[in-house]
């Protein structure tokens, strides 16, 4: 398959302070890759120059099988991180500006089009707002589609959920699966782990400037085995009663407290489904589950090299939760 | 070549540009009502000043004429229908310069004069004189005492005591030790009106002046016509004939408007990039452009509208200018030799001062950080108002021609020059575009490198060690 992006030992640092480094990279054609990692990671840094927005100091870049992405800007869609729309700007012309900057013939195909698109975002009647007149999360919507309006063949979104509330991050996801599924390549960055598990079919995971992981999701599930079984006891029988009668069964190594569940940890070549089968059947259960790693524990995981305290996971793990600039 | 160029979107940016500045409330207001405003109002102000009633001042001029010769002739000066038909004939004089410094324009309002000057009033005095040997302390008191919180305080009229005259006593005669002859002093009341006191000091010289004249045995019509030299007014022989005479204008007047109309468009346009350069980069909207256009085509784009900008104040200054030369019929004073330069020149300068913008504006966060960066480029752009008066008294002296190949104040030297009746010698101005072609050059280049780093730069300000390391990292 055709690389749409391809990165070979690209290096960027500013100043004294390494942004990227050694960073290879293949994103296919048709993808829809996540790139994922706390704040300050490198995230945006990479993106701005697949972007051409900023230029590597060593390494090889290619963009759509050019030498970089301003030889096919207009074939890319990109919302920023720090992204913003010109306040004053009517929506309509805003959208209609950027369309022809992305080399779109004016006319009435480009009006209807950008008509299309607010009444699919659910804002029909903003056309003739200014920008200033809108909510962030109205602009975040605007200048999504400022950035899909001209069917680009490679979008790159940098956290394009953050800030919008749950119905509009759930209406955003369902528009860029439309548009992976219309063949569309789709890279997006995110700091929220969760965001890009439920998204993404390949995974980049960075850290320190470094790409730590590259693989698909279902390889990333297949080489992390499930690791505990999560329980809930009814109401009527006390937490303490529920974990002395899962502690108590075979192949449950231990059981621990973590985010506020009750997690009992498997032993060695213990199968999952009889694990899940056993604690259920210990005391009367609410509600059972299977606990996958998720890309958070992955991800700490390999940071870590699985060396880390229980403190030190705790503060990655609040880092990464943390919402703020991206380097 | 690392960046491609695309013209078409250049022009896109240039077109949002020109739009979001020129056609916005606030740019047609201040480019064309507020000086559409100064026009109709500088007339109006002339007018009101012309037709300014000031109070009618009456009162008594106290006079210790120790000569005994003057007080007659002063009183027959400073009566009632000699200061009117004074005033009258001052009007009347005032009104034909106006008619042949501003022609058609200035005779209609030579028209008006007479009425004008009807119309103010005339101060009434009245004179009481005392003995020539009166002490004039005496005399000041009688105004003291009239003085508010004075004895004898009360309203205006014509008792009330405006001033006290003292005549020396060979003040027509000399006398026979001195060979100057002696003079005047005058005591007024506080707060007098001016005109009134002015009237009193004119009349009063203008007296003593007759009686000498008598005195000495002149004759005073002869003098006065020996005094009186009339000059018609001045002409210009041209090819076809004569015309009025307009070096004053043609040698001061146009050159130093032609570079004030210069920086004002430079620098209107100048601060506008300014401002919507901070204004994309404050609003973060920058990012979305540069996924669109490369920083040169944006840099270039927003220059491009912006010299729009003011080339359209140029245009509408330039047209108000032609026509109030037309309404006062000296359309001679510029050539289409000139306007051409003006425009060339004007391109020149814009560009330079504009890179300049572009870059401080993509290097800050915020105007009150471009303040401190923006002051050499603030300096510069005074440099033409200090220097105008010695380019304009001598267009080709040594100072002027240096001046000329100093980019980026040349563009506004070259053009006093060239307004200025001394021709310029073409090599000179034809090194200037070269000149200033380079420096244009240099201003993009070292302004893009500057721009691309800056745009995506928040937080602290760069100082200018910041810009020069900026422009080698790009």
């Amino acid at each position: 398959m055709d690389s749409a992006i391809r990165m070979r030992g690209v290096r960027k640092a500013f100043g004294s302070k390494v942004a990227v480094e050694g960073m290879d990279l293949d994103v296919p054609t048709g993808s829809l890759h996540g790139f994922i990692g706390p704040n300050g990671a490198g995230k945006s840094t990479t993106i701005r120059m697949i972007m051409s927005i900023l230029f590597p100091d060593t390494g090889e870049l290619s963009v759509l099988g050019r030498r970089s992405a301003v030889e096919s800007k207009d074939r890319i869609g990109y919302l920023p991180e720090e992204r913003g729309v010109y306040k004053k700007m009517k929506v309509a012309s805003f959208l209609i500006h950027m369309g022809r900057l992305k080399g779109i013939d004016a006319g009435p195909a480009l009006k209807k089009s950008v008509h299309d698109w607010l009444e699919k975002i659910g804002l029909p009647d903003v056309a003739k707002k200014k920008c200033e007149e809108l909510s962030k999360g109205m602009q975040q919507k605007v200048q999504f589609v400022s950035c899909v309006l001209h069917e680009p063949d490679l979008i790159i979104l940098d956290e394009p959920f953050s800030g919008l509330d749950p119905v509009n991050m759930r209406l955003l996801r369902d528009l860029i699966r439309e548009q992976h599924d219309a063949g569309r390549t789709v890279i997006f960055s995110t700091h929220v782990m969760s965001q890009a598990e439920q998204l993404c079919d390949h995974i980049v995971m960075i850290h320190d400037g470094r790409k730590v992981l590259d693989d698909p999701v279902q390889t990333i599930r297949s080489r992390h085995k499930p690791t505990g079984v999560w329980f809930e006891p009814f109401e009527a029988i006390s937490e303490e009663q529920s974990i002395d009668a899962v502690r108590g069964l075979p192949g449950i190594a231990n059981v621990r407290r973590i985010d506020g569940k009750l997690e009992a940890l498997l032993g060695e070549g213990v199968r999952p489904d009889e694990a899940v089968r056993l604690v259920a059947s210990a005391a009367s259960m609410a509600s059972v589950d299977l606990h996958r790693p998720g890309l958070e524990d992955i991800f700490i995981q390999i940071v870590t090299d699985g060396q880390a305290s229980a403190d030190d996971r705790a503060q990655l793990r609040a880092a990464l939760r943390d919402i703020g600039g991206d380097a | 070549m690392r960046q491609g160029f695309s013209f078409s979107k250049v022009m896109r940016v240039a077109g949002r540009e020109f739009a979001s500045t020129a056609l916005t409330k606030g740019f047609i207001i201040g480019a064309l009502v507020v000086p559409a405003a100064l026009v109709a109002i500088i007339p109006l102000i002339g007018v009101l000043a012309a037709t300014a009633k000031p109070p009618a001042v009456t009162g008594t001029i106290l006079v210790i004429d120790r000569s005994g010769e003057v007080y007659d002739t002063m009183t027959e000066r400073l009566s009632d229908e000699a200061i009117r038909e004074r005033r009258l004939a001052a009007a009347r004089r005032a009104a034909e310069f106006a008619e042949g410094t501003l022609g058609a324009f200035g005779s209609r309002m030579a028209g008006s004069s007479d009425q004008v000057a009807d119309a103010i009033p005339t101060p009434t005095f009245r004179f009481e004189l005392l003995d020539p040997d009166s002490d004039p302390e005496q005399a000041q008191e009688r105004i003291r005492q009239q003085l508010p919180g004075g004895a004898d305080e009360g309203p205006a009229g014509p008792d009330r005591v405006l001033a006290v005259v003292e005549i020396d006593a060979d003040a027509v005669v000399r006398s026979s030790t001195e060979d100057a002859y002696g003079g005047w002093q005058p005591f007024f009341r506080p707060r007098l009106n001016n005109e009134a006191a002015e009237e009193i000091r004119a009349g009063v010289a203008w007296s003593i002046r007759e009686r000498r004249y008598a005195e000495a045995g002149m004759d005073r019509d002869l003098i006065r016509r020996i005094d009186s030299v009339e000059q018609r007014s001045a002409q210009q022989v041209t090819r076809t004939g004569v015309q009025r005479d307009t070096s004053g204008l043609a040698s001061m007047g146009i050159p130093v408007a032609a570079m004030i109309l210069m920086l004002i468009a430079t620098f209107t346009g100048g601060q506008y990039l300014l401002t919507t350069t901070i204004e994309e980069k404050s609003s973060r909207v920058v990012e979305v452009l540069l996924s669109a256009v490369s920083p040169m085509e944006l840099m270039t784009g927003k220059i491009l509208g912006q010299m729009g900008v003011g080339l359209s104040l140029l245009v509408i200054y330039n047209a108000i200018g032609i026509f109030a030369l037309v309404a006062f019929s000296v359309t001679g004073l510029v050539s289409w030799h000139l306007l051409l330069s003006f425009f060339v020149f004007f391109a020149l300068a814009y560009f330079m001062f504009a890179a300049m913008m572009a870059a401080i504006g993509s290097a800050v966060n915020d105007l009150r950080e471009a303040q401190s960066l923006m002051t050499p480029v603030m300096l510069l752009s005074m440099v033409p108002y200090f220097l105008f008066f010695p380019v304009v008294r001598a267009p080709n002296s040594m100072l002027s021609t240096v001046l000329t190949f100093v980019p980026p104040i040349s563009p506004f030297i070259v053009i006093m020059r060239i307004a200025s009746p001394e021709p310029v010698p073409g090599w000179q101005v034809a090194a200037a575009v070269l000149v200033n072609l380079l420096g244009v050059v240099l201003m993009l280049w070292l302004a893009a490198k500057v721009f691309r780093v800056g745009l995506l730069m928040y937080g602290k300000p760069p100082n200018f060690r910041t810009l020069i390391r900026w422009v080698r990292m790009a």
